[in-house]
């Protein structure tokens, strides 16, 4: 199946409307994230017997659909383009469809009738696949057309489709090698999806594992006594898993899912199958179904909130008993102890190591067992793990970090069967780096090339075989080719800091002399979350005016210097790009944004005002950009609106409507693609670049300050705006109109508006409300409504 | 041994020319406590200190405790003493009127503790322990607890005590091993071995309330496993009178450098009958909110000596005839001048002295935020009074014993060789005062509290109560034509501080050791910033008042006198704290252990 990859996957796909037959929770997923991509879907469900509107299914999906949070849909646009019907009456609107994408119910019989009429409805060579999780290929197909056959393959999605970006495709003997090749483009290009190519066996990669991790560590924490929130503490963090552990996964997707899968698994796999020895019968789980402990969804999982008598606490169900009892943090030394040394952890004979031990060494050695099982190489079974698992590492990639000869002997001794590849392996590790490329171990005991899709550019293998051209200890600026380069933040968590400030300036210079353009980015989870506000904060509880007055205007003068550099700067956000991290956008000649982009200004949030130049772009964007009623003040409102409620864009495509992106910024879908469209539009700029113009504002000064506070005090009578609020945003609309001397007919200079900001900004910081605010966002994550 | 004249003069300055005594007074709970009120407290203080304390500090010190059969004896005339300090309600001044007594706010309590301290350091040990245990019943006791013990402790008939250390653990309490067992009836069988416990046994009070650290078996490792119990000497019976004796023994008392009329104990519990204080495994977080006024109290020890010191050295220096001044006689009718004339007899009496009136007002400043802590009806003005006494108390307990040991070994410096003898009383102010470095947490440990605890703690929360007001004080004063001049001193070490508080906060992020390392030399640059704050305050209050007919007695005079020696002479040393701190800790932390 890995021919699939070697196919050129680069280009435009022919798949121009797609169809969706099933608006369950996959399907309807699915069909939102096609329309994400700006792709008109079809959304077919069956008529219910005696429905008065027999798309009632489908439109109730979609109405769902626009009140799911987190979001189905990028913006309300994207769910114009979803057109319902249902499969008696509307088969036909399958004729215009390029693929059709089946998520049914999972039973054989009523996908096999199913495909029937799809075939009978279809263009001739559309492709068409199945959302299956449970069911082989090779009966889905049993009885279909050959050219069916030919254009048929499975398309696994994980939930939420939009979010999750892995996409298992498996491939029938007769599967068109182009139509699958179309497929992975269109997927890979349209929809954002790393496209896993997996065999036809029970589960695929990420659900075959994951299954038996998760049924490991439940069984595992009942055989040994483990409570609920130990059991998640440990198959956590430690371990790369997401922070909800095993038990609180669960109450994610439902308790009820289990017994399904885990029955299609007991009754697909072979005898053999480590899987059979793991399952075991769990009463207290088959309990809380019949009694509606579903998880979240139902009335609370293994954990819950008691809200009996009014109150709220969060309790935490006794796997002995089956009895709530009060949530208790688990608090395990061993975990310090071993901070991160996977070995050490898994060696300790405490309880917490044990079960380590247990359910990691079963989970793991499962892990060996399918490399050449569900996929012939191990790389694809990480892949599968991180994106659709979201583990940081996938198990070959812990095993690595443990030892694969001391793991593969300790498993022996535990007593179990160690797969001949593991045996193999030896002291050698799963992943190396030789000569600056990334390779992974084969079947063959070999290393080959872990290549990158076509055309993907990421900077992480950049970085393997260059040196930076600048770095300090937030900040690298690399060479990333074809004379552009690429500021890079390497802050914790992106933080913005008087060192990358301190960088940019100088990356400015560097770029000039020798680039033809700059490229904002970097492969953090987070663009970045703003400024450092821990330092922010500190400085101002010290009273260290001057250093914050120069870390204020340090920042204005740089996003200048990238604004008015003599060559493009285009900016390349993923997810969190807020307060100084949305400024440098607004300071970009263009920005490519990853379709997760989350942008925004939420310095009112803290309690501040934007001070790095965010105040004057947005005014200079809705005066530009924003199509409003003429006159100075519907900007200043619009602009004041949204920094004021501290606004953050929850797709790349509501940054737009909000203008932190301009209509002509650039989306990418995937995010290893990032990098590379981002590049492609700073050489496009590049070609005969002149910077811009600073802008000239006019502002209503203090008659518009006064408008706004009205406003702002009747949302406090109203209870919608704290006393701080009414502090913050007074600060914020003596900036946007221009301060106490501005008139209308005056034009002020972006510096004036620069100064304005540096001096509210000043004033804030110094407010204790303020520093409070900023205070508990660092302790707890939360806002303070003070 | 010198004579000690309690410094109620600059105590009222303090108290309420600097600070806000009366707005104290002016907090629910502390009505009563209007200037007039106070007043005669300290005068009746002060002749104490003076009259029934300070008499029996030499001989005590000659004498030392008697330790027979398990029974301790207090040194001659300790008993007769305790009796009338008893009798004058001083036990239970500071205490809760709920149990007998007078409620007086800490703020001025540690003004007599001052004086106390400087009369006999080890007398005041007995009820300065008492009131540490009765704090602790207080918080965190059952109502039951507190009816049984609380009356007792506070009318003194009954003494109490701390027990934390082991022989094996100290400042590393989690390394504890004392055991308490659940009973039946709710009680705990305690067994273990204390040390180092002031006040274990003695003869002055009729019963011993022993609060003790110890670990209920299968409760959590280390530190988080540590509960508190009360364990008396006496069991109490329900009529409040004494019952069979608990087991609870001294086993040996200590032969020290210092306090030596303080009995220090070793203590053996076997299975003795204790009751748990607070929440099981909660212990430590109980011992911590006594913690900051229990390290107030050292540093006032501190501040103490440092003043007893200073008034035989002045005494001294006026009378002792020795050699002329280098610029000629200044007393040519007598054999020979004064010490006083020489120089660096009065760098010495001046570093002493401005040392001595800058603690002093430091720790009135906290002492009161301690009051505003505990009784302010407004909760932003508890919690910031609560983040300066967290950010301060480690900077008080460290500087100011420094400071005592310090003033006491100038004492001795200036009496020469009179000062090594017996004779004078002055060596054993430098014997006394050194325990105050090392008990109720050691300076090295406070200056790890302040870097590592308490400056990162809240983004640097806490730091701000002190830092604002100085800022703003800088801003608002560095202009005025007389005090502008003392504050721009302030101010360039204010900046010394502010950098060297960055510069840990950002290195000791990701290298602890350089926190470590730059951590008493930050101390003692905070405690001279906070002095220095302290100092030109006093500049300020003083300067319109000196000179004229309010100043009769030259005190403010004096004052601007003193700060200006402070601010010249002293405060240039913020700039080689600073230094060393950015020096980091390479120097010493790369030097091979096998090298020493």
């Amino acid at each position: 199946m890995a021919e699939i990859q070697k196919v050129a996957v680069i280009g435009e796909s022919n798949i121009k409307r797609v169809a969706v037959i099933g608006s369950g929770v996959m399907g309807a997923g699915i069909a939102a994230h096609v329309a994400n991509a700006g792709i008109p879907v079809v959304l077919l469900d069956i008529v219910p017997e005696g429905a008065a509107n027999r798309n009632v299914i489908a439109e109730g999906a979609v109405a769902k659909l626009l009140k799911a949070d987190p979001a189905a849909f990028m913006s309300k646009k994207a769910a114009k383009l979803v057109t319902t019907g249902n499969t008696e009456d509307n088969l036909d609107l399958l004729a215009d469809c390029d693929w059709i994408v089946e998520a049914v119910i999972e039973r054989l019989d009523i996908k096999q009738a199913l495909y029937k009429k799809i075939d009978a409805n279809r263009k001739k060579g559309s492709a068409v696949s199945s959302n299956t999780s449970t069911i082989p290929l090779a009966k889905l197909v049993e009885g279909q057309s050959d050219d069916f056959a030919k254009d048929f393959c499975i398309t696994h999605f994980f939930n939420p489709p939009r979010y999750m970006r892995l996409l298992e495709l498996v491939a029938g003997d007769k599967s068109r090698k182009d139509m699958l090749a179309d497929l992975t483009r269109f997927c890979d290009y349209k929809l954002g999806k790393s496209v896993v190519p997996c065999k036809d066996r029970p589960g695929f990669i990420a659900n075959r594992l994951g299954t038996l991790w998760i049924k490991a560590a439940v069984v595992e924490a009942f055989e040994q006594g483990v409570g609920v929130e130990e059991a998640d503490a440990v198959m956590g963090k430690s371990f790369g898993f997401p922070k909800t552990g095993v038990f609180g996964l669960m109450d994610l997707v439902g308790l009820d899912l289990m017994p399904h899968v885990e029955a299609s698994m007991v009754s697909l796999l072979p005898k053999a199958d480590l899987y059979h020895s793991i399952a075991k019968d769990t009463p207290l789980l088959r309990k809380m179904i019949e009694d509606g402990y579903t998880g979240r969804k139902g009335k609370g999982g293994f954990y819950r909130l008691n809200r009996e008598g009014g109150g709220k606490v969060k309790e935490t169900i006794s796997l002995k008993t089956g009895a709530y009892r009060p949530q208790v943090k688990a608090d395990l030394e061993i975990l310090k102890e071993t901070k991160g040394d996977l070995k050490a952890l898994l060696s300790s004979q405490d309880l917490a190591g044990r079960y380590a031990w247990k359910v990691m060494s079963r989970t793991l050695i499962y892990a060996a067992t399918l490399a050449g099982e569900v996929s012939d190489d191990i790389a694809s079974i990480d892949e599968a793990m991180r994106l659709g698992y979201a583990w940081t590492f996938g198990p070959f990639e812990l095993i690595d970090k443990i030892g694969a000869a001391w793991f593969a002997e300790q498993a022996a001794k535990d007593g179990l069967e160690v797969p001949k590849f593991l045996k193999d392996t030896g002291d050698k590790t799963f992943y190396r780096i030789e000569n600056g490329k990334r390779e992974y171990l084969g079947l063959d005991q070999k290393y080959h090339t872990l290549a990158r899709p076509e055309g993907v550019v990421m900077l992480a293998d950049i970085k393997l075989t260059s040196q930076p051209l600048l770095k300090n200890g937030s900040a690298a600026v690399w060479d990333i080719g074809d004379g552009v380069a690429c500021f890079e933040f390497t802050s914790k968590m992106n933080a913005l800091d008087p060192d990358i400030l301190g960088l940019i300036g100088k990356a400015v210079g560097l770029v000039a002399k020798q680039f033809k353009a700059l490229v904002i980015y970097n492969e953090g989870s987070n663009f970045s979350a703003g400024a450092n506000l821990g330092l922010a904060a500190f400085a101002a509880n010290i009273a260290q005016w001057d250093l914050l007055e120069q870390m204020v205007s340090g920042g204005q003068d740089a996003y200048r210097a990238l604004k008015y550099a003599p060559f493009p700067v285009v900016s390349a956000p993923s997810g969190l790009a807020l307060g100084g991290g949305c400024e440098i956008l607004l300071h970009s000649d263009a920005v490519q944004a990853h379709a997760e982009s989350y942008i925004g200004l939420v310095e009112c949030g803290v309690g501040l005002v934007p001070g790095w130049g965010g105040c004057k772009e947005m005014l200079n964007r809705w005066s530009t950009l924003g199509r409003l009623p003429k006159g100075p003040m519907p900007a200043v409102g619009k602009a004041f609106e949204i920094i004021s409620t501290a606004t953050v864009a929850k797709s790349a495509a509501e940054a737009k409507e909000y203008l932190f992106l301009r209509p002509t910024d650039g989306v990418t879908m995937n995010r290893y693609r990032l990098l590379a469209d981002a590049k492609a539009k700073a050489l496009e700029l590049a070609q005969n670049y002149t910077p811009p113009e600073p802008p000239e504002y006019v502002l209503p000064g203090p008659s518009g300050t006064a408008g706004l506070e009205i406003v702002v005090d009747s949302f406090h009578r109203r209870g919608l705006a704290t006393k701080h609020d009414v502090v913050v945003s007074g600060a914020l609309a003596r900036v946007l109109t221009g301060g106490e001397k501005a008139d209308p007919t005056k034009k002020l200079s972006e510096t004036d508006v620069l100064a304005l900001e540096r001096k509210e900004f000043m004033q804030l910081l110094k407010n204790p409300s303020t520093l409070a605010r900023i205070e508990t966002v660092l302790e707890t994550g939360k806002p303070l409504r003070n | 041994m010198p004579a000690y004249t309690a410094p109620l003069r600059d105590m009222r300055f303090v108290l309420y020319e600097l600070h806000k005594g009366d707005a104290v007074a002016a907090l629910p709970g502390f009505e009563e406590m209007t200037r007039d009120l106070v007043e005669p407290v300290l005068e009746e203080a002060a002749k104490l200190a003076s009259e029934v304390l300070q008499p029996l500090n030499a001989s005590g010190d000659l004498e030392g405790c008697h330790f027979e059969n398990g029974v301790v004896r207090t040194p001659k005339g300790f008993k007769e003493a305790y009796e009338t300090f008893k009798e004058g309600g001083w036990t239970g001044i500071a205490c809760d009127p709920a149990y007998g007594g007078q409620g007086l706010p800490t703020s001025v309590n540690m003004l007599v503790e001052e004086m106390m301290s400087s009369a006999n350091l080890s007398f005041g040990m007995y009820p300065g322990l008492t009131h540490g245990a009765y704090k602790a019943i207080h918080a965190h006791g059952t109502e039951e607890l507190k009816a049984i013990y609380l009356p007792k402790m506070v009318d003194g008939t009954w003494g109490g005590t701390m027990n934390l250390t082991e022989p094996h653990c100290g400042t590393d309490l989690g390394l504890m091993r004392t055991k308490a067992v659940p009973q039946e009836d709710g009680s705990y069988k305690i067994t273990g071995t204390k040390i180092f416990i002031s006040s274990g046994e003695h003869d002055l009070t009729e019963n011993i309330i022993h609060l003790v650290l110890a670990k209920i078996p299968d409760g959590p490792k280390g530190i988080k496993g540590i509960s508190l119990f009360v364990v008396p000497k006496f069991l109490v019976k329900e009529d409040g009178s004494l019952g069979a004796r608990n087991g609870a023994a001294c086993g040996a008392i200590e032969h020290k450098m210092g306090i030596k009329a303080s009995s220090t104990c070793v203590m053996n519990f076997d299975e003795a009958k204790g009751w748990l204080i607070g929440e099981e495994h909660k212990g430590m977080r109980a011992m911590f909110t006594m913690m900051n006024a229990a390290r107030q109290g050292v540093a006032v020890q501190g501040l103490g000596v440092a003043e007893a010191a200073y008034q035989g050295a002045v005494a001294y220096a006026k009378e002792r005839l020795q050699g002329r001044s280098l610029s000629g006689a200044k007393y040519p009718d007598k054999p020979a001048d004064p010490l006083i004339v020489h120089p660096d007899i009065r760098r010495m009496l001046l570093t002493m002295r401005a040392n001595i009136e800058g603690a002093r007002a430091l720790g009135a400043w906290v002492s009161q935020a301690l009051d505003f802590q505990t009784n302010s009806p407004d909760a932003q003005a508890r919690q910031d009074a609560e983040d300066l006494v967290a950010i301060l108390t480690p900077v008080l307990k460290a500087h100011f014993t420094d400071i005592g040991f310090e003033t006491a070994n100038l004492g001795v410096q200036i009496f020469g060789g009179h000062g090594y003898i017996r004779d004078h009383g002055m060596e054993q102010l430098v014997r006394d005062a050194r325990i105050t470095q090392i008990y109720e947490g050691a300076n090295g440990i406070q200056a790890l509290d302040l870097v590592g605890r308490k400056m990162p703690a809240h983004a640097g929360r806490l730091l701000r109560q002190f830092f604002h007001p100085v800022s703003e004080f800088i801003a608002a004063h560095q202009n005025d034509e007389q005090l502008g001049p003392f504050v721009q001193n302030l101010a360039k070490s204010f900046g010394r501080l502010q950098q060297a508080t960055l510069h840990i906060a950002r290195v000791g992020m990701g290298k602890p050791d350089e926190a470590g390392a730059a951590s008493y030399d930050y101390l003692k640059l905070f405690g001279l910033v906070a002095t220095a704050f302290m100092w030109a305050r006093m500049v300020q209050v003083a300067l319109p008042l000196a000179g004229t007919a309010e100043d009769h007695d030259g005190f403010y005079k004096a004052k601007i006198g003193t700060a200006r020696f402070f601010f010249d002479r002293m405060l240039p040393e913020s700039g080689a704290r600073l230094s060393a701190i950015l020096a980091g800790g390479k120097s010493m932390m790369e030097f091979e252990d096998s090298a020493f």
